[in-house]
């Protein structure tokens, strides 16, 4: 396969976030402008794990660590500093990456299974200490008080349409970031490394390294997603950070397609979107979420990007014939 | 008159109705329309199926009177799991789409938190029907305008306890105690207040060991034979729910209530019907309990709420009931639902209730009710479970209350 | 950080031996959940993160049965026969269809089933916690033995476990279905091979692996609160105990259930705040130094 133009990923991009800023200026739908905000947050920490799992075959249970992270430090450094929220956004990422090396330096060398259980652990040791760092957490309860939400390049971030907006361009630069991570040399060297990582060492790759690259660049941008999650609740609450915030994640990954980079994005769609219209019609959210992934994970088998794409392919070649 | 059927079924009845036909609403734009948020689900769902229940009861009695400023009340329930983010964005949906004018936030206190940043941006009038945290209506940073608390306040009930047991402790000559709580906030910052409080009634007290189990560890095992090698008179425990009926299960293997006095604020319907072999002579606090206040109207309401669900009420019914009634009051008064009318109207509003202990309840000017029942004192195993309930005295807890404010430095 | 307790403690015997037998309570209701999770790893590489599940019904099965029949006896039999069926099939109707998949799946697999159980359980006994009660037989004080406590109920519990831990460990070393299962865990494509019919194997195993996280949560009930979704802080647990003595290792699961009981017993006397976070690192630890755990084999 020869990797695709940025220039069209670009375009892409450029239209997609066309249509959405332009929306709310024919139709407001508070609802929809919150779904999308929500989304913003949930695709970025969706697709930066699928870096890991799709592209590199590194399944990481613990990956809602860096985005509980991602949350509490940008809210913490805005409620306790006076620095201007990018300022804030940028340091939370940064200290995502930070906590990504750490963290990966630890994990890489482990094989598959070993590699899944310890980050679960990280994370679950991770989770405890938010919990019992109480003086700075707000432990159970959360940070309270709310994120003062400091006016930036003259976005308001306490008005709805603002935070839509501003989340909707954070999140499709984000996402196309991590295109082109994908897309370059040295995704297409993790993807080797997925499919023969003996081959690749042969072929001089060394495989910690490249692993710990890909960890810390989907930590940092579960980190921003985090950001964005943390705007929307205008705090930061400890089941941001739980395992099964990193179970929606994967299900998210493995709903939408592991093999196509949008099939994080659509996975998370689906997951938000029949979570919304679920919880609105029955108390057995649960009973319902049950049945829709066992139909899923016997029936369908894929995701369901991956799964549009090779039929659409099959349906090719058999016009083709 | 439409008659609403317990609990599931009416939700799905209800809601499938609301989904099927947005035009259908449009039609009924009489109806007035209130969001109710809390736990459907999970392993502590009963919070929001008795609040429900309390809200339920309350919403028949008025729409067969006709309904609030002439209008049908209709309840649009929302599920947010438990999970902050989902009490969020759940608050906003109401508000924002399903079309509700007002707010009953049924939430756990860290969803309540979540809601409050809410009600904040969208100035809707909002009532937290169960949040027992003080500084969410206390500390001036972190009350909101438009959002008022119905329930029992964490500082409140601490200083009751404390007073009831510093006398409690002086009739028996207690001075070793031990506390077991569950290690989250909750737990800590309520132990630490009533020790606060219990220290300045009865400054001899001394606290031999501290246990913090975890929030529903199965296995308290290891924290029941360290609170007896530690040798307390007695033990001041905040488990509540199915962690204190484990306790009290496992500490009845080690005949741990033959042992020490055992004193706790968290014995309400639930546990103590659940509970099998429940020990005579635990110190306990009056969460709801039909017998007190011993009056025809409390008890006439607990009977009703049995009859209707048959189930005991829980502390979040009578809460959710009474929010109920003091946004009725208040949207009466006001004559209409916009968010500031209604909370002018709520500010130092007094209804009359079963609950209360003088038979009325005050809405004081920040945003939290004073004046409902709380007692305290012993179990028995069986109905009405609690006797000699001992009636907390409401001038002392204010004068203290005013005092730990200050020392927050929220006045 | 209490250490002059811990010191205290360890210097009176009461203390040590109270807090002792509290950890193998512990450790060894834990054990009977793990070794189900231990085995069917060991024997089918699933990780079956629907244990907790296995053992939430289990107690439930229990509580009805003991309401319907009042004996205990029967209670417990028929929470770990009806769990050894739905073990059975749980195997065959879902997981059997994701065999050598991803791996994803099959957590996603086991996942559904926890979701679905947890609602399946409020519908059938409803959304509030249920407590069974101590049988009649156990209503009675408890023994104290060199000033340490020890109540008869535990005393059993703790009779049973071991009884089922020395069937387990003698029943895989010395029968031949016990060393068809070992060697199935070791190359269970070659045991299929060899005629042996490894379908029925891979479901014999998940039916003793349900048995026993069912026999768990039945000795458990008379102590512990049923509520719906109680599976999980014992699958935590369990899958920590399973990690650190060894995935697919009994003995290992054995110790480390004693080991993780007794830091618990002695924990909340010297660290309180901190017993959690100290298993937490111990798990990382042994992850990152010893992978296969303290008792396991290094496999591919």
């Amino acid at each position: 396969m020869k990797s695709r133009p940025a220039l069209r990923d670009t375009l892409i991009a450029v239209v997609a976030l066309a249509v959405i800023l332009v929306i709310p200026a024919f139709h407001r739908s508070p609802a929809f402008e919150d779904y999308i905000i929500r989304l913003s947050a949930m695709a970025l920490f969706a697709t930066s794990l699928n870096l890991l799992v799709g592209s590199t075959g590194m399944v990481s249970f613990g990956h809602g660590m860096f985005y509980g992270l991602g949350a509490y430090s940008f809210a913490l450094t805005m409620q306790l500093t006076d620095l201007s929220l990018p300022v804030a956004a940028i340091l939370a990422v940064l200290l995502t990456v930070v906590a990504a090396f750490l963290v990966g330096a630890v994990c890489v060398r482990l094989g598959s299974d070993y590699f899944a259980f310890v980050t679960l652990a990280m994370q679950m040791l991770f989770f405890s200490v938010i919990i019992s760092w109480q003086s700075l957490t707000g432990g159970d309860q959360g940070l309270r008080g709310g994120i003062p939400r400091r006016e930036i390049f003259g976005f308001d971030l306490s008005s709805q349409l603002h935070l839509y907006q501003f989340s909707a361009i954070v999140a499709v630069l984000g996402l196309l970031a991590l295109r082109h991570v994908s897309a370059s040399p040295f995704g297409a060297t993790l993807r080797m490394i997925r499919d023969n990582e003996t081959r690749a060492a042969f072929l001089g790759v060394v495989l910690w390294r490249a692993r710990l690259i890909a960890f810390v660049i989907a930590g940092g941008f579960a980190g921003l997603g985090g950001v964005l999650a943390a705007l929307f609740v205008s705090g930061a609450y400890p089941e941001l950070a739980d395992w099964p915030n990193s179970g929606q994640a994967i299900f998210a990954v493995m709903l939408g397609g592991i093999e196509s980079f949008l099939g994080p994005l659509v996975g998370a769609m689906i997951l938000l979107a029949l979570n919304d219209v679920v919880t609105r019609t029955t108390e057995y959210y649960g009973l319902v979420l049950g049945i829709v992934i066992l139909a899923f994970a016997l029936g369908l088998r894929r995701g369901v990007l991956d799964y549009l794409r090779r039929w659409w392919a099959q349906g090719r070649t058999g016009r083709a014939r | 008159m439409r008659t609403r059927g317990i609990g599931r079924r009416s939700i799905l009845g209800g809601t499938a109705g609301l989904l099927a036909a947005p035009w259908v609403a449009r039609a009924q734009a009489k109806t007035l329309r209130i969001g109710m948020q809390s736990i459907f689900s999970g392993p502590i769902a009963l919070v929001g199926t008795s609040s429900r229940a309390g809200v339920q009861m309350e919403v028949e009695r008025i729409n067969s009177a006709g309904g609030l400023l002439g209008r049908q009340i209709e309840i649009v329930y929302r599920d947010s799991k438990g999970q902050p983010q989902e009490a969020a964005r759940v608050a906003r949906e109401l508000v924002n789409s399903a079309g509700c004018e007002l707010l009953l936030d049924a939430e756990a206190s860290s969803g309540a938190f979540a809601v409050q940043e809410v009600v904040r941006d969208l100035g809707v009038a909002c009532i937290h029907c169960n949040s027992e945290t003080s500084s969410l209506t206390a500390d001036p940073k972190i009350r909101v305008p438009t959002a008022f608390r119905v329930a029992r306040q964490g500082v409140h009930d601490a200083i009751a306890g404390s007073a009831y047991l510093a006398e409690f402790a002086n009739a028996n000559k207690i001075t070793k105690w031990a506390t077991c709580s569950p290690d989250y906030a909750y737990g800590r910052d309520t132990t630490a207040q009533y020790l606060q409080f219990f220290k300045k009634f009865k400054s001899d007290i001394e606290v031999v060991t501290e246990a913090w189990p975890k929030l529903g560890q199965p296995d308290l095992t290891e924290v029941i034979t360290k609170l007896i090698q530690a040798k307390p008179q007695a033990l001041f425990t905040l488990l509540y729910a199915g962690d204190l009926s484990a306790f009290v299960n496992q500490g009845n293997v080690y005949a741990l209530f033959s042992q020490m006095k055992v004193a706790c604020p968290n014995f309400d319907y639930p546990v103590l019907t659940t509970i099998k072999n429940l020990p005579a002579g635990i110190q306990a606090a009056t969460r709801y309990i039909e017998t007190f206040p011993d009056t025809a109207a409390n008890k006439a309401w607990g009977e009703s709420y049995r009859k209707k669900y048959n189930e005991f009420p829980t502390n979040w019914s009578w809460e959710n009931s009474l929010a109920v009634q003091f946004m009725e009051a208040a949207v009466k008064k006001a004559n209409s639902t916009d968010g500031k009318a209604v909370a002018a109207a709520l500010v130092g509003m007094k209804v009359n209730s079963p609950f209360g202990v003088d038979g009325t309840i005050t809405m004081r000017d920040d945003h939290t009710t004073i004046g409902y029942a709380i007692g305290w004192g012993q179990t028995v195993p069986q109905p009405p479970y609690i006797t000699s309930v001992k009636p907390a005295d409401w001038g002392k807890i204010l004068e203290l209350e005013t005092e730990w404010k200050k020392q927050q430095h929220y006045i | 950080m209490d250490l002059d307790a811990l010191g205290h403690c360890l210097a009176t015997a009461a203390c040590v031996v109270t807090q002792t037998t509290s950890g193998l309570i512990v450790g060894m209701l834990l054990f009977l959940v793990a070794a189900g999770l231990t085995l069917i790893f060991g024997v089918l590489k699933v990780v079956n993160f629907a244990h907790g599940t296995f053992y939430m019904l289990g107690g439930y099965v229990a509580f009805t049965t003991l309401a319907v029949t009042s004996s205990y006896t029967l209670a417990v039999l028929a929470a770990a026969a009806a769990m050894a069926l739905f073990g059975v099939l749980f195997e065959r109707l879902l997981i059997a269809r994701v065999y050598g998949s991803n791996v994803l799946m099959q957590l996603l697999i086991c996942y559904a089933v926890v979701l679905i159980f947890d609602d399946v359980v409020k519908i059938v006994w409803g959304p509030d916690f249920h407590a069974m009660g101590m049988p009649p037989a156990f209503q009675v004080p408890p023994l104290f033995i060199a000033g340490g406590v020890v109540p008869p109920f535990y005393a059993v519990l703790i009779g049973i476990a071991a009884v089922i831990a020395l069937a387990l460990g003698l029943g895989l070393a010395m029968t031949r279905l016990g060393k068809t299962v070992r060697a199935a865990a070791i190359n269970a494509p070659m045991v299929g091979v060899l005629g042996i019919n490894t379908t029925l194997l891979f479901a014999v195993v998940f039916a003793v692996g349900g048995a026993l996280a069912g026999l768990a949560g039945a000795l458990a009930a008379p102590v512990r609160s049923l509520s719906p979704g109680m599976g999980f802080s014992i699958l935590i647990e369990s899958f920590i105990v399973t990690v650190i003595g060894g995935m697919g290792s009994i003995a290992g699961a054995l110790v480390a259930a004693l080991v993780v009981g007794l830091l618990r017993g002695f924990g909340t006397i010297g660290f309180p705040n901190f017993t959690d976070g100290m298993i937490y690192a111990a798990m990382i630890l042994i992850l990152v130094f010893r992978p296969q755990g303290l008792f396991g084999r290094r496999t591919a």
